[in-house]
């Protein structure tokens, strides 16, 4: 089998999350299962008219089939928005490094997430809540533009429940009385958050520029380069660590990440560019 | 194995080779590397040159490649590359074959018997000194199967450095003596000259390779300003990327007019392209151009060396030879170091 050829999956169900955010459901069509570790990447066909990396959003227990959160934002997630249930769609991988979630095990798990970076977040979530009783606790901070953006608005009230998680929110503005939790950027969660540094892991995926300022203030708050986790995106085109386009410092971010640490990053001129 | 044969006899020998049904790829009077494919006059076929105008990447990753076909299967000898070339494969042989094996580069790679040759006059743009080579090829260099090196104009020296070269050197060439004492001297004094040739050619950046020297360049990604004056004159228009031997960018182009009736390929691609690192919504890492001139530089002198231990540069010189605006890998490097206050390592 040619490593660049996709195979092709069946969207079976989407969920518009906002006005602009859908998430699909996809099914291997050949039905056989989808397995990848939580925070690795798939690269998505639309066919005739491109293919770009997304990381699945739902549970790696899962393996009938896959869950895409997409944004539209470019040509080809602009022509995916509009398409239907039936329709089919070519996926290759899943690609790269994930969370490496063994290594969180005994420790507080605080999860950082801004906007459609919720995504990959979810996923890791929906891994940790497997086994929620192997981490000391999980604290989610999400923060979106507004309230109309934030995603998976039906999932938080079944996630509010679980004992071990802590979630608190955040939108960056909002209408007087919409909105009873934080209004701010997602940074000033973090001064609320209750965390044992010493012995946690925080992992943060978002917009480059929330990436860079929740990193910042992460190490503010003394959390070792090694104890943050970063879900870095660029515009990897074979996903193999061979085209070149994702290239990071001597990383390619499709092969030696998506997930890298801080520590790995820090030396990297303008990472977050 | 190693024989000593006249160069007629090599000449006959490669016409005979292109009567089988082996494509051949070999070098030109006139520096073009041709194939039997396109029937060229083998009248034209010379050794002497230095590595050919096109790079020697596109037999085994074409500008251009359907990914739906099927590759066809048929013995190919390169005869007469170069150093520079051997190293540009070794670059390409880490990425396409590492991790993820790219089917049809290992193909082509497989299928191809490559005889290297000996540089005996190289010319002012080649810089393989300053990249840690040589104007040569041994066994020790990898890669190459069969070597050809010069006693004088009339007599070479074929060394076979894998089993397959040797198996070829048997098939082909039964009735030839190995080379005398001194025939190997004289063609290791020309070998000698050719070096000093080149260490001449480089006087002003450096004589020979100095890790040093680049590990200075990685210590220069801050200084804009000397990176936007050395791009200034850069034109973006793609022409040593392309022509490197050893830059392996592509772009998986989806053409498919639908699922059940798919297309794609896979095509040379150009880091100084603006959109070569822009994303969906427009968001690009490295919007300028100096930011683009520089990342290349960094690709192949820091980068892939922590990578694979050595530079992603050959020293060839193509690059050199088709900028349009004049621009010399060699000086930009210099003028970097220089600018980080480190003449004691660009004055020899």
């Amino acid at each position: 089998m040619n490593i660049y050829i996709p195979k092709n999956f069946k969207i079976v169900k989407i969920i518009e999350e906002t006005p602009t955010i859908k998430t699909f459901t996809l099914k291997p069509l050949d039905g056989e299962k989808f397995n990848f570790q939580t925070g690795q990447f798939i690269e998505l066909t639309v066919y005739g008219v491109g293919e770009a990396p997304f990381t699945p959003s739902s549970s790696p227990y899962k393996t009938d089939t896959i869950d895409v959160t997409i944004m539209r934002v470019g040509r080809m997630t602009e022509v995916l928005h509009s398409m239907k249930e039936g329709d089919i769609v070519g996926i290759r991988g899943p690609y790269g490094k994930g969370y490496p979630v063994d290594e969180f095990v005994g420790k507080e798990v605080l999860i950082i997430g801004g906007g459609v970076g919720l995504a990959p977040l979810r996923s890791l979530l929906l891994t940790l809540i497997e086994r929620i009783n192997d981490f000391k606790k999980i604290i989610l901070c999400y923060g979106a533009r507004t309230p109309q953006d934030v995603v998976y608005k039906y999932l938080f009230p079944e996630w509010k429940k679980i004992k071990g998680l802590e979630i608190l929110r955040s939108v960056d503005k909002c209408q007087l009385g919409e909105w009873d939790e934080t209004v701010g950027v997602v940074t000033c969660l973090l001064d609320k958050v209750q965390v044992d540094v010493k012995n946690s892991v925080a992992i943060v995926c978002g917009p480059p520029i929330m990436m860079k300022f929740t990193t910042l203030k992460l190490v503010d708050m003394k959390f070792a380069p090694q104890q943050i986790y970063l879900s870095m995106e660029r515009n990897m085109s074979c996903g193999l660590g061979k085209c070149g386009h994702c290239q990071i410092g001597s990383y390619f971010i499709c092969k030696d990440g998506p997930v890298f640490t801080w520590e790995q990053l820090k030396n990297i001129p303008e990472p977050f560019e | 194995m190693k024989l000593l044969i006249s160069y007629t006899d090599f000449i006959a020998f490669i016409k005979e080779l292109e009567k089988e049904q082996n494509i051949l790829y070999f070098p030109l009077s006139d520096n073009h590397l041709s194939n039997s494919l396109i029937n060229e006059n083998l009248e034209n076929f010379s050794l002497i040159n230095i590595r050919t105008i096109e790079p020697v990447k596109s037999l085994f990753f074409p500008l251009k490649e359907n990914l739906f076909e099927k590759i066809e299967l048929r013995q190919r000898i390169v005869v007469g590359i170069k150093w520079c070339d051997i190293q540009a494969i070794k670059v390409l042989d880490k990425i396409f074959l590492s991790d993820y094996v790219d089917e049809n580069y290992k193909n082509y790679r497989e299928q191809t018997l490559i005889i290297t040759a000996d540089c005996i006059y190289p010319q002012q743009t080649c810089f393989c000194s300053l990249v840690g080579g040589k104007p040569y090829v041994e066994q020790k260099d990898g890669i190459s199967d069969l070597n050809i090196s010069f006693v004088d104009e009339n007599n070479l020296i074929l060394e076979s450095f894998t089993i397959a070269g040797e198996e070829f050197l048997t098939k082909y060439f039964q009735n030839f003596d190995e080379p005398t004492k001194t025939e190997e001297f004289q063609r290791n004094s020309n070998r000698e000259v050719a070096t000093k040739k080149i260490y001449s050619y480089n006087n002003e950046f450096l004589k020979e390779e100095d890790e040093k020297y680049y590990k200075t360049l990685k210590h220069t990604y801050e200084l804009d300003k000397i990176w936007k004056t050395e791009s200034e004159k850069c034109v973006q228009c793609g022409g040593c990327n392309f022509i490197c031997p050893s830059c392996y960018c592509f772009l998986i182009r989806e053409a498919s007019k639908s699922h059940s009736e798919q297309y794609r390929d896979k095509v040379w691609d150009v880091c100084h392209f603006t959109g070569y690192s822009r994303a969906a919504g427009g968001a690009n890492p490295r919007k300028y151009k100096y930011q683009r001139f520089r990342n290349r530089y960094q690709c192949k002198f820091v980068y892939r060396y922590e990578n694979f231990g050595f530079y992603a540069c050959t020293g060839c010189g193509r690059c050199i030879e088709v900028c349009p605006a004049k621009i010399d890998i060699r000086k930009v490097i210099r003028n970097l170091v220089l600018a980080k206050g480190e003449e004691a390592l660009v004055r020899k």
